[in-house]
């Protein structure tokens, strides 16, 4: 179960990594990575297909440093919540669970970073009404050097795993 | 009509002539280690690079040149289709198949290994009937003239497995990898509104085989497509839709048949008879009248005896019903899916005529040819299809956006 308080943590543990690097590199001097190819999994009927969903891309990163792809914010048509950089890793029984990205996603310096289905994705949790195939979704990414990139993803229809949701934080939960 | 061109277009081979002519050349004069594995990689992969146009203000995939494998994929609209959802997916398909025709993978592909290889890869959209009742028939006043479900006729022997569809997915590609690859995805891309209905395969040569110049043989062995428009001329007063059809202009209108042949019987004959039955010659396909395949047939001319060198029951004749309307593109594939039950080959052709209007261009052709054509003794339809196929589109827009935006 995802905790107010372990979204809490994980914000706060990004904004800090956030501020770090945004020391070495002036957000003024910045270089955006350059984000590509965006869709994000269709909600036809959120009583049928949940109320979340994944947002998918290619990132490219032109600069000579390492940058982390954080998350994300949105006017609030679909969802009332920032959006959550994601990743989906196998756990120690084997099973593949979903879970923050820590730190964010890396797109290392100079190269190209896929988010698809089954691996790193932007999370919309919460959909306050459908995203019918073929909608237009906006979006805001925000990444570690301070940059952030305006998309526009289409929604289209993708077979997803299942996997289950696995609260970074909860470990750290006093 | 005047001497024609078999082929939907022949640029695109008379360009990779050129550039294999080019290759070989250029290798022969460096004789340079090097070089010569670099063009032979670059010649190597000519075929499976090629790429068609997506964009225009027609569907790519109907005059283009032939490629060597194609599938008629069509699917049946589920509750959740209405005008809007179906005008979403159209927007998502369009954006996948223009990807794909480019050799990159679907934006939702998964596996995108697989969309390496266009090979000429064309995705061509139409609609059945049921688009124009959607949403309770608010398309209904729509519909173009002309697009009305065939009658029954006498050698009719239907299946319904092989007939109708609300939408028509018709990929086509010179690699049958890629065209598997490509069905798979554009079926997953619908699969919100539609699910799978049929899907016919088919085949003519593969590249390098014959000059696209060469009409494709059918598996009967006669040549197969020879009185076809060729024009731009030809393509705007018989195939494209006018610019007065409003929503339809650059559109087409599609009957996809599926003609089972019994070729143990048909084998049984000799050469005279196979070429009787069809009016034209084995060797090359001229009429039983002329010396080359582009000859005009001469109808009147009799033997000494005084019988027609063209039999009155030849299916060309039979074909010729002397409309003025009766030009449509043929583009058919061959299907060979192994034996039937009773071991004789489960083969045939999917015949395939595109036109502007079905009521006054291929539904006399077809009347006249069901009432009297000595070949209906071995073929027989077992599927029939009609679908409108709109105009094309530009970057930004999508296939069917004139009828559903």
């Amino acid at each position: 179960m995802f905790t107010k308080l372990a979204a809490f943590a994980a914000v706060a543990g990004t904004a800090i990594l956030a501020s770090l690097t945004g020391c070495a590199i002036a957000p003024s001097e910045a270089s955006a990575p350059v984000v590509t190819d965006v869709w994000i999994r269709a909600i036809p009927d959120t009583a049928v297909d949940g109320d979340m969903t994944g947002m998918f891309m290619t990132v490219e990163n032109p600069t000579d440093e390492d940058i982390y792809l954080l998350g994300g914010t949105t006017d609030g048509t679909f969802t009332p919540r920032d959006l959550d950089a994601h990743e989906v890793v196998q756990d120690a029984n084997g099973e593949m669970v979903m879970q923050d990205a820590e730190g964010g996603i890396l797109i290392p310096a100079g190269g190209t970073t896929q988010l698809m289905p089954g691996g790193y994705h932007i999370m919309f949790w919460e959909l306050s009404q459908p995203i019918p195939v073929g909608t237009d979704v906006h979006a805001t990414l925000n990444f570690s050097n301070g940059t952030s990139v305006e998309v526009h993803a289409t929604a289209m229809t993708v077979e997803m795993g299942q996997e289950k949701y696995v609260p970074s934080g909860a470990g750290m939960m006093p | 009509m005047s001497a024609r061109d078999s082929r939907p277009d022949a640029g695109i081979s008379r360009r990779s002539l050129l550039l294999g002519a080019g290759i070989a050349v250029g290798a022969a004069a460096i004789g340079d280690t090097v070089g010569q594995a670099a063009r032979s990689a670059e010649r190597e992969t000519a075929i499976g690079s090629a790429t068609e146009p997506f964009f225009g203000p027609h569907q790519a995939g109907i005059r283009t040149a032939m490629q060597a494998h194609g599938v008629f994929a069509s699917f049946t609209f589920t509750d959740s289709c209405t005008v809007s959802t179906l005008a979403g997916v159209m927007k998502v398909a369009t954006t996948e198949a223009e990807r794909l025709t480019r050799g990159k993978p679907g934006l939702s592909d998964s596996d995108p290994e697989l969309a390496a290889n266009p090979a000429r890869l064309t995705i061509t959209f139409g609609f059945g009937h049921r688009v124009f009742a959607l949403d309770g028939g608010a398309l209904a006043n729509r519909k173009p003239v002309g697009f009305d479900p065939l009658p029954s006729f006498v050698i009719d022997e239907l299946d319904p497995a092989w007939s109708g569809g609300d939408l028509l997915i018709h990929v086509a590609a010179d690699d049958p990898l890629t065209v598997s690859h490509a069905v798979r995805h554009m079926t997953r891309v619908v699969s919100s509104i539609a699910v799978p209905h049929y899907a016919q395969r088919g085949f003519v040569r593969a590249q390098g085989v014959a000059p696209h110049s060469v009409t494709p043989r059918n598996l009967l062995g006669h040549v197969d497509g020879v009185a076809n428009p060729t024009s731009d001329a030809d393509y705007d007063s018989h195939v494209w839709a006018a610019a007065d059809a409003g929503w339809f202009a650059g559109g087409t209108q599609l009957v996809l048949r599926r003609i089972s042949m019994n070729l143990p019987t048909w084998d049984l004959l000799g050469t005279t008879d196979k070429e009787k039955a069809i009016g034209r010659r084995l060797s090359n396909g001229a009429p039983l009248t002329g010396t080359s395949v582009n000859d005009q047939p001469d109808f009147e001319a009799t033997t000494e005896d005084g019988l027609s060198v063209i039999p009155d029951f030849s299916h060309m004749r039979r074909a010729h019903t002397g409309e003025g309307r009766q030009l449509f593109l043929r583009r058919p594939f061959s299907y060979d899916d192994g034996f039937a039950a009773d071991g004789t080959p489960n083969a045939g052709l999917l015949f395939t005529a595109y036109q502007q209007n079905i009521t006054e261009q291929f539904l006399p052709v077809q009347q006249s040819l069901a009432d009297f054509d000595l070949l209906n003794l071995w073929t027989t339809p077992i599927g029939s299809s009609e679908f409108v196929m709109p105009p094309g589109c530009n970057s930004g827009g999508y296939i069917g956006e004139t009828l559903l935006g």
